[in-house]
Protein backbone atom coordinates (compact mmCIF):
# COMPACT_ATOMS: atom_id res chain seq x y z
CA UNK A 1 0.00 0.00 0.00
CA UNK A 2 2.68 2.19 1.04
CA UNK A 3 4.85 1.42 -2.46
CA UNK A 4 1.72 2.61 -4.50
CA UNK A 5 1.64 5.62 -3.09
CA UNK A 6 5.18 6.84 -3.62
CA UNK A 7 4.55 5.20 -7.17
CA UNK A 8 1.62 7.45 -7.69
CA UNK A 9 3.94 10.63 -6.23
CA UNK A 10 6.50 9.66 -8.31
CA UNK A 11 4.21 9.22 -11.36
CA UNK A 12 2.39 13.06 -10.39
CA UNK A 13 5.48 14.76 -10.42
CA UNK A 14 6.86 13.16 -13.15
CA UNK A 15 3.87 14.27 -15.47
CA UNK A 16 3.58 17.90 -13.59
CA UNK A 17 7.17 18.17 -14.75
CA UNK A 18 6.61 16.99 -18.59
CA UNK A 19 3.41 19.73 -18.46
CA UNK A 20 5.40 22.55 -17.53
CA UNK A 21 7.98 21.85 -20.00
CA UNK A 22 5.42 21.91 -22.54
CA UNK A 23 4.04 25.20 -20.67
CA UNK A 24 7.60 26.49 -21.38
CA UNK A 25 8.24 25.23 -24.81
CA UNK A 26 5.10 26.81 -26.13
CA UNK A 27 5.59 29.78 -24.55
CA UNK A 28 9.67 30.37 -25.15
CA UNK A 29 8.55 29.50 -29.16
CA UNK A 30 6.18 31.64 -28.99
CA UNK A 31 4.27 28.65 -30.30
CA UNK A 32 0.18 29.54 -31.09
CA UNK A 33 -2.15 26.65 -30.45
CA UNK A 34 -4.90 28.85 -30.86
CA UNK A 35 -4.68 31.21 -33.83
CA UNK A 36 -4.79 34.51 -33.44
CA UNK A 37 -7.92 35.83 -33.07
CA UNK A 38 -8.66 38.65 -36.40
CA UNK A 39 -8.96 38.50 -40.49
CA UNK A 40 -6.88 38.45 -42.97
CA UNK A 41 -5.49 40.62 -45.46
CA UNK A 42 -2.75 40.06 -47.94
CA UNK A 43 -0.11 42.34 -49.19
CA UNK A 44 2.55 42.24 -52.34
CA UNK A 45 5.68 43.79 -52.29
CA UNK A 46 7.95 44.14 -54.78
CA UNK A 47 10.81 42.84 -52.19
CA UNK A 48 9.77 41.81 -48.84
CA UNK A 49 12.92 41.49 -47.82
CA UNK A 50 13.49 38.79 -45.70
CA UNK A 51 10.65 39.29 -43.57
CA UNK A 52 9.42 35.84 -41.96
CA UNK A 53 5.88 34.43 -40.62
CA UNK A 54 5.27 35.58 -36.93
CA UNK A 55 6.84 39.13 -37.83
CA UNK A 56 5.00 41.78 -35.89
CA UNK A 57 2.28 44.08 -37.56
CA UNK A 58 2.54 47.63 -35.97
CA UNK A 59 0.59 50.74 -36.30
CA UNK A 60 1.54 53.42 -34.10
CA UNK A 61 4.46 51.33 -33.00
CA UNK A 62 1.28 48.91 -31.44
CA UNK A 63 1.26 45.27 -32.30
CA UNK A 64 -1.69 44.78 -33.98
CA UNK A 65 -1.36 41.54 -36.00
CA UNK A 66 1.42 39.04 -37.53
CA UNK A 67 2.55 37.57 -40.77
CA UNK A 68 0.84 34.73 -41.54
CA UNK A 69 2.78 33.40 -44.20
CA UNK A 70 4.86 34.55 -47.29
CA UNK A 71 4.99 33.55 -50.68
CA UNK A 72 5.71 34.42 -54.23
CA UNK A 73 3.29 35.67 -56.84
CA UNK A 74 3.10 34.71 -60.51
CA UNK A 75 4.97 37.40 -61.58
CA UNK A 76 7.66 36.95 -58.69
CA UNK A 77 6.70 39.25 -56.13
CA UNK A 78 6.52 38.80 -52.62
CA UNK A 79 2.60 38.05 -51.12
CA UNK A 80 2.62 38.37 -47.75
CA UNK A 81 -0.57 37.03 -45.52
CA UNK A 82 -1.36 39.48 -42.15
CA UNK A 83 -3.37 38.30 -39.55
CA UNK A 84 -5.08 41.41 -37.84
CA UNK A 85 -6.58 41.54 -34.82
CA UNK A 86 -10.31 42.11 -35.70
CA UNK A 87 -10.78 45.02 -33.59
CA UNK A 88 -8.55 47.05 -35.79
CA UNK A 89 -10.31 48.27 -38.88
CA UNK A 90 -7.89 49.43 -41.90
CA UNK A 91 -8.64 52.05 -44.42
CA UNK A 92 -8.35 51.35 -48.10
CA UNK A 93 -5.68 53.95 -48.97
CA UNK A 94 -3.72 52.21 -45.51
CA UNK A 95 -0.20 52.12 -46.52
CA UNK A 96 1.75 48.89 -45.70
CA UNK A 97 5.51 48.97 -45.48
CA UNK A 98 8.75 46.47 -44.48
CA UNK A 99 10.79 48.34 -42.27
CA UNK A 100 13.73 47.23 -40.06
CA UNK A 101 14.09 47.59 -35.99
CA UNK A 102 17.51 49.58 -36.08
CA UNK A 103 19.61 48.97 -38.93
CA UNK A 104 20.85 45.21 -38.61
CA UNK A 105 17.42 44.18 -36.54
CA UNK A 106 14.43 42.48 -37.21
CA UNK A 107 12.18 43.08 -39.90
CA UNK A 108 8.62 44.18 -39.29
CA UNK A 109 5.63 45.87 -41.00
CA UNK A 110 3.81 49.05 -40.41
CA UNK A 111 0.91 50.32 -41.61
CA UNK A 112 -0.08 53.81 -41.16
CA UNK A 113 -3.56 53.73 -41.52
CA UNK A 114 -5.43 56.06 -44.53
CA UNK A 115 -8.36 58.52 -44.12
CA UNK A 116 -10.12 56.63 -46.50
CA UNK A 117 -14.28 55.76 -45.82
CA UNK A 118 -13.80 52.62 -47.31
CA UNK A 119 -12.24 49.41 -44.89
CA UNK A 120 -10.63 46.18 -46.42
CA UNK A 121 -12.88 43.22 -46.05
CA UNK A 122 -11.90 39.70 -44.88
CA UNK A 123 -9.52 38.41 -47.28
CA UNK A 124 -9.05 41.77 -48.56
CA UNK A 125 -5.40 43.29 -50.25
CA UNK A 126 -3.51 46.69 -48.97
CA UNK A 127 -3.21 48.12 -52.40
CA UNK A 128 -0.55 50.92 -51.33
CA UNK A 129 2.67 48.83 -50.23
CA UNK A 130 6.39 50.23 -49.38
CA UNK A 131 8.76 47.77 -49.88
CA UNK A 132 11.60 46.91 -47.72
CA UNK A 133 14.67 49.34 -48.56
CA UNK A 134 17.59 47.73 -48.91
CA UNK A 135 20.63 50.74 -47.73
CA UNK A 136 23.06 48.00 -48.90
CA UNK A 137 21.97 48.45 -52.12
CA UNK A 138 21.28 52.45 -51.81
CA UNK A 139 24.92 52.96 -50.50
CA UNK A 140 26.44 51.21 -53.80
CA UNK A 141 24.41 52.80 -55.76
CA UNK A 142 25.63 56.32 -54.92
CA UNK A 143 28.90 55.27 -53.82
CA UNK A 144 29.44 53.54 -57.08
CA UNK A 145 27.89 55.26 -59.01
CA UNK A 146 30.41 58.21 -58.86
CA UNK A 147 32.94 57.45 -61.60
CA UNK B 1 -21.10 28.24 -102.15
CA UNK B 2 -23.79 30.47 -99.98
CA UNK B 3 -23.00 28.73 -97.46
CA UNK B 4 -18.99 29.29 -97.60
CA UNK B 5 -20.34 32.97 -97.38
CA UNK B 6 -22.24 32.41 -94.22
CA UNK B 7 -19.87 30.54 -93.07
CA UNK B 8 -16.90 33.02 -93.79
CA UNK B 9 -19.79 35.78 -92.28
CA UNK B 10 -20.03 33.80 -89.02
CA UNK B 11 -16.54 33.69 -88.32
CA UNK B 12 -15.91 37.52 -89.05
CA UNK B 13 -19.10 37.88 -86.85
CA UNK B 14 -17.73 35.66 -84.03
CA UNK B 15 -14.45 37.27 -84.54
CA UNK B 16 -15.29 40.90 -83.75
CA UNK B 17 -17.60 39.03 -80.48
CA UNK B 18 -14.43 38.41 -78.81
CA UNK B 19 -12.46 41.42 -79.84
CA UNK B 20 -15.57 43.50 -78.22
CA UNK B 21 -15.29 41.35 -75.25
CA UNK B 22 -11.47 41.54 -74.55
CA UNK B 23 -11.18 45.28 -75.43
CA UNK B 24 -8.05 44.75 -72.54
CA UNK B 25 -5.65 43.53 -75.24
CA UNK B 26 -6.00 46.38 -77.23
CA UNK B 27 -6.35 48.97 -74.72
CA UNK B 28 -3.16 47.58 -72.44
CA UNK B 29 -0.32 50.22 -71.86
CA UNK B 30 -3.11 52.75 -71.69
CA UNK B 31 -1.47 53.84 -68.20
CA UNK B 32 1.84 53.96 -69.32
CA UNK B 33 0.77 55.95 -72.57
CA UNK B 34 -1.02 58.49 -70.41
CA UNK B 35 2.01 58.70 -68.07
CA UNK B 36 4.83 59.17 -70.63
CA UNK B 37 2.41 61.73 -72.61
CA UNK B 38 2.46 63.80 -69.14
CA UNK B 39 6.11 62.84 -68.82
CA UNK B 40 7.33 63.88 -72.45
CA UNK B 41 5.55 67.11 -72.62
CA UNK B 42 7.47 68.27 -69.26
CA UNK B 43 10.98 67.01 -70.79
CA UNK B 44 9.81 68.69 -74.16
CA UNK B 45 9.30 71.84 -72.04
CA UNK B 46 12.76 71.77 -70.24
CA UNK B 47 14.79 70.90 -72.94
CA UNK B 48 13.48 73.98 -75.00
CA UNK B 49 16.55 76.06 -75.42
CA UNK B 50 14.15 79.51 -75.73
CA UNK B 51 12.64 79.33 -72.22
CA UNK B 52 16.25 78.17 -70.95
CA UNK B 53 16.86 81.86 -70.52
CA UNK B 54 17.03 83.64 -67.37
CA UNK B 55 13.99 86.06 -68.54
CA UNK B 56 11.98 83.19 -69.36
CA UNK B 57 12.60 81.11 -66.30
CA UNK B 58 9.21 82.23 -64.79
CA UNK B 59 7.22 81.36 -68.17
CA UNK B 60 9.38 78.27 -68.11
CA UNK B 61 8.31 76.97 -64.91
CA UNK B 62 4.58 77.98 -65.22
CA UNK B 63 4.18 75.85 -67.98
CA UNK B 64 5.83 73.25 -65.81
CA UNK B 65 3.34 73.32 -63.23
CA UNK B 66 0.73 73.46 -65.89
CA UNK B 67 1.69 70.22 -67.71
CA UNK B 68 2.28 68.63 -64.44
CA UNK B 69 -1.14 69.67 -63.04
CA UNK B 70 -2.93 67.64 -65.75
CA UNK B 71 -2.02 64.88 -64.74
CA UNK B 72 -1.70 64.78 -60.93
CA UNK B 73 -4.77 64.42 -58.51
CA UNK B 74 -3.26 67.01 -56.30
CA UNK B 75 -6.98 66.69 -54.26
CA UNK B 76 -6.16 62.87 -53.93
CA UNK B 77 -2.61 63.21 -52.40
CA UNK B 78 -3.41 65.59 -50.35
CA UNK B 79 -6.22 63.82 -48.98
CA UNK B 80 -4.18 60.76 -48.27
CA UNK B 81 -1.58 62.56 -47.13
CA UNK B 82 -3.47 64.12 -44.20
CA UNK B 83 -5.28 60.68 -44.30
CA UNK B 84 -7.51 60.65 -40.74
CA UNK B 85 -7.32 63.93 -39.81
CA UNK B 86 -8.99 65.25 -43.56
CA UNK B 87 -12.08 63.99 -41.91
CA UNK B 88 -12.27 66.11 -39.85
CA UNK B 89 -11.72 69.31 -41.74
CA UNK B 90 -14.83 71.10 -42.44
CA UNK B 91 -14.92 71.43 -46.88
CA UNK B 92 -13.22 74.91 -46.86
CA UNK B 93 -10.19 73.60 -44.11
CA UNK B 94 -10.13 70.89 -47.02
CA UNK B 95 -9.73 73.28 -49.57
CA UNK B 96 -7.10 75.27 -48.30
CA UNK B 97 -5.37 72.34 -47.54
CA UNK B 98 -5.09 71.25 -50.71
CA UNK B 99 -4.00 74.60 -52.53
CA UNK B 100 -1.49 74.59 -49.71
CA UNK B 101 -0.48 70.99 -50.57
CA UNK B 102 0.13 71.16 -54.05
CA UNK B 103 2.12 74.29 -53.61
CA UNK B 104 4.27 72.45 -51.69
CA UNK B 105 4.58 69.93 -53.92
CA UNK B 106 5.16 72.25 -56.82
CA UNK B 107 7.71 74.00 -54.86
CA UNK B 108 9.97 71.33 -53.79
CA UNK B 109 9.34 69.41 -57.01
CA UNK B 110 9.42 71.83 -59.79
CA UNK B 111 13.21 72.92 -58.55
CA UNK B 112 14.17 69.75 -58.73
CA UNK B 113 12.81 69.00 -62.18
CA UNK B 114 14.01 72.32 -63.54
CA UNK B 115 17.94 71.13 -62.56
CA UNK B 116 17.26 68.47 -65.33
CA UNK B 117 20.31 67.67 -67.86
CA UNK B 118 19.42 64.95 -69.99
CA UNK B 119 17.97 62.08 -68.18
CA UNK B 120 16.69 59.45 -69.83
CA UNK B 121 13.13 57.87 -68.71
CA UNK B 122 12.75 53.89 -69.43
CA UNK B 123 9.00 52.02 -68.53
CA UNK B 124 9.68 49.30 -67.06
CA UNK B 125 6.94 47.79 -66.31
CA UNK B 126 2.99 48.51 -66.14
CA UNK B 127 0.47 46.67 -63.67
CA UNK B 128 -3.35 47.34 -63.64
CA UNK B 129 -5.57 45.98 -61.09
CA UNK B 130 -8.97 46.96 -61.99
CA UNK B 131 -9.45 50.74 -61.73
CA UNK B 132 -5.79 50.86 -60.05
CA UNK B 133 -2.30 50.81 -61.89
CA UNK B 134 1.30 50.80 -61.16
CA UNK B 135 3.66 52.36 -63.94
CA UNK B 136 7.05 52.09 -63.22
CA UNK B 137 10.21 53.69 -64.35
CA UNK B 138 14.00 54.34 -64.80
CA UNK B 139 15.08 57.84 -64.51
CA UNK B 140 19.00 57.36 -65.94
CA UNK B 141 21.13 60.01 -64.88
CA UNK B 142 23.87 61.48 -67.19
CA UNK B 143 26.39 59.54 -64.82
CA UNK B 144 24.03 56.32 -65.38
CA UNK B 145 22.82 56.04 -61.65
CA UNK B 146 19.30 54.54 -62.29
CA UNK B 147 16.52 55.83 -59.89
CA UNK B 148 13.68 53.65 -60.06
CA UNK B 149 10.26 55.79 -60.16
CA UNK B 150 6.82 54.51 -59.86
CA UNK B 151 3.44 56.38 -60.70
CA UNK B 152 0.74 55.29 -59.04
CA UNK B 153 -2.66 56.01 -60.53
CA UNK B 154 -6.19 55.46 -60.81
CA UNK B 155 -8.63 56.06 -63.39
CA UNK B 156 -10.97 58.93 -63.12
CA UNK B 157 -13.64 58.89 -66.12
CA UNK B 158 -11.31 58.64 -69.16
CA UNK B 159 -7.93 59.83 -67.60
CA UNK B 160 -5.88 58.02 -65.48
CA UNK B 161 -4.39 60.20 -62.48
CA UNK B 162 -1.85 60.18 -60.71
CA UNK B 163 -1.71 60.25 -56.99
CA UNK B 164 1.15 58.93 -55.69
CA UNK B 165 4.50 58.56 -56.48
CA UNK B 166 7.25 56.14 -55.13
CA UNK B 167 11.16 57.12 -55.34
CA UNK B 168 13.66 53.80 -54.73
CA UNK B 169 10.96 52.63 -52.74
CA UNK B 170 9.65 55.70 -50.82
CA UNK B 171 6.15 56.75 -51.46
CA UNK B 172 5.51 60.65 -51.31
CA UNK B 173 2.11 60.42 -49.51
CA UNK B 174 3.60 57.98 -46.82
CA UNK B 175 6.18 60.10 -46.11
CA UNK B 176 3.59 63.71 -46.18
CA UNK B 177 1.20 60.98 -43.66
CA UNK B 178 3.88 60.30 -41.13
CA UNK B 179 4.66 63.97 -40.71
CA UNK B 180 1.53 65.61 -40.98
CA UNK B 181 0.39 63.31 -38.31
CA UNK B 182 3.57 64.23 -36.29
CA UNK B 183 2.51 67.67 -36.50
CA UNK B 184 -0.70 67.78 -36.23
CA UNK B 185 -0.03 64.99 -33.30
CA UNK B 186 2.45 67.12 -31.04
CA UNK B 187 0.68 70.20 -32.06
CA UNK B 188 -2.29 71.19 -34.55
CA UNK B 189 -3.67 71.31 -37.37
CA UNK B 190 -3.43 75.13 -37.45
CA UNK B 191 0.49 74.81 -36.77
CA UNK B 192 0.74 72.17 -39.62
CA UNK B 193 -1.21 74.89 -41.99
CA UNK B 194 1.27 77.70 -40.66
CA UNK B 195 4.50 75.39 -41.48
CA UNK B 196 2.97 74.91 -44.98
CA UNK B 197 2.40 78.86 -45.29
CA UNK B 198 5.66 79.81 -44.35
CA UNK B 199 7.17 77.06 -46.62
CA UNK B 200 4.91 78.19 -49.41
CA UNK B 201 5.53 81.84 -49.04
CA UNK B 202 8.16 83.49 -51.34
Amino acid sequence: MKKFDIELAVGFFLLLGILSLAYISINLGKLEIVGRDGYTVYAEFEKAGGIKPKAIVEIAGVEVGTVKSVDITGDYRARVELTIDKDIKLQEDAIASIKTKGLIGEQYVQISPGGSDKFIPNGGKIRETESAIDIEELISKYVFGKI
Amino acid sequence: MRQKIAGKLLVLLLGILIFCLFPHKTTAGEPTDQVKETVDSVIKILNNKDLKKPEKRHERSSKIRAAIEKRFDFEEMAKRSLALHWKNRTPREQEEFVSLFSDLLEDTYIKKIERYEDEKVNYTDERTDGSYAVVRTKIITAKEIEIPVDYKIFKKGQKWEIYDIVIEGVSLVNNYRTQFNQIIRSGSYEELIKKLRKKTVK
